[in-house]
Formats: structure tokens, sequence, C-alpha cells
């Protein structure tokens, strides 16, 4: 039943949009992060969502035999910002340079906390179509009954 | 086995699911870039889908697209929503009233 294979596109949804708000997250406890293992300030990092035709864990054959095709979406990438640092002049700081100055991550909180928010609202909208395509199937059920 | 009627409530059904399978992709690809709105002619589909056919997805129009080429509308996903699984359960309902009368009319009525 195509229903079934519908619950994997919500998944999919989910799934990308928490990796999303992990990305954000990580933006935010980032903020003020002067050194990393690469060298330099934390760059931020954003995903980039790819749609993709969902993977059934059920037989593909079958599941595909019904339905109109649905698309899944995954991570296609992780951007990392390449703009160039945020420059503080903080002459006591260890990781001041030889002219006083520190790198900072160029990174705006209001920002993420937008794009936080929208990544939540969109998962609990992936939350609500798991939740109406359950009812629907378990509707269908009751007519065994 | 049963009448024409519920023959009709069963592919109205399935154009439903297949219909909220293209909601659910739609909500999932809410924020990809590119993703254009997918919905069936619902229809077009019902009156010359027949027996196993797969209807077809087409692109949505008249959604405003925003600036990464996405035209999403959750607005519109969530009331489509609400309505395929409304509009399931009535036919639902109406198909299992179908099965009753089947059933009754096997056990004679319920007399037997």
């Amino acid at each position: 039943m195509s229903l079934f294979s519908s619950l994997s596109v919500s998944a999919s949804g989910m799934a990308a949009e928490r990796a999303r708000a992990a990305l954000l997250v990580e933006n935010l406890a980032n903020a003020e992060t002067t050194r990393t293992p690469e060298g330099g300030p934390y760059r931020r990092k954003d995903a980039v969502f790819a749609s993709e035709p969902v993977a059934s864990p059920f037989g593909s054959a079958f599941a595909n035999a019904i339905g109109a095709e649905g698309t899944g979406v995954r991570v296609a990438e992780v951007l990392e910002d390449s703009s160039a640092p945020e420059r503080r002049y903080l002459p006591g700081h260890p990781d001041a340079g030889a002219d006083g100055y520190v790198a900072f991550p160029h990174i705006n909180p209001v920002e993420d906390m937008v794009d936080l928010m929208s990544a939540s609202r969109n998962y609990e909208a992936n939350v609500a179509a798991i939740s109406a395509v359950k009812d629907m199937i378990s509707h269908s059920i009751d007519l065994l009954k | 086995m049963l009448d024409p009627v519920a023959g009709s409530l069963e592919r109205y059904m399935d154009l439903l699911a297949a219909r909220q399978k293209l909601v659910a992709s739609n909500i999932a690809n809410a924020e990809t870039p590119g993703y254009r709105t997918v919905d069936v002619d619902f229809e077009q589909e019902f009156r010359s889908m027949v027996a196993g056919a797969q209807p077809r997805a087409v692109e949505v129009t008249g959604l405003d697209i925003n600036h990464d080429g996405n035209n999403v509308n959750l607005d519109r996903e969530a009331r489509m929503l609400a309505e395929n699984g409304l509009r399931f359960q009535v036919a639902e309902a109406l198909l299992k009233s179908k099965l009753t009368e089947m059933r009754e009319a096997i056990s004679g009525g319920g007399g037997g």
C-alpha cells in the first residue's frame, strides 16, 4: 500500500530537519570559538537539502507497483561559511595575532535562532503528516473488523 | 463481488492515498531548493483511472515561488493533509457499511 511509503517520505523529512537543527545548534554553541582542530575560528555551517526518491524498507518492487511516486528529502551537503572572520581588537587574548586582533566566527545568533525555529516548525509539519497517514492506515485496518 | 459503488470507493481511497503521499513529499521538501509542489489532478484521475493504473503527479500552478525556486506552501499542505484524512474516513465508513450489508446477506440478516 502506497500509504506506508508516505511514512518513509515524512521520516526522511524529519531526519533532514533534525540534521539541520543539529548544525544550527552547533553554530550557536560555537559563536565565540576561536580555536578549531583545522586552525582558525569556527565557521558557520548550514545544510543544503535535495529531494530523493524514498527507499521503502519493504520490497521496493511491490511498493513501487502502487501509487504515485513520492519524493523524500536528504541533506545533500553541509556548507561552511567562507566569509572573512570577524576581527576584534583583544591584545591580551591568547589567540591574538601580532597586531592584537583576534579572529572570531562570523555568526549572527539571531539568524541561527530564526533558522532553528523554521527547522522545528518543518519537523512538526512532518510529524503531522505522519500522524494523518497513520490515521488513514488504522482506518483501513478497521475495515477488517 | 461487491457492487460498483464499492469499486468506486476503493478507487477513491487509492487515489486519496496517492495524494496523501504527494502531500507528505511536499512537506518533506518544504526547504529543498528548486522543489515544486506536486499533486494529482483528482477529478480527471478519478474519472479515467482503471483498476491498478498509477495516477500521474503534476506540478501545481499558481503558487508563489520564493528566492530559492521552491514553491511549497505549508498552509496549503496542512489543509490538504486534513482534507484527505477526512475524505478517507468518509469513504471508509461508506465502504464499511457495504461490507456489513454483504456480511448480513451471507449470515441471513442475523436470523440464521
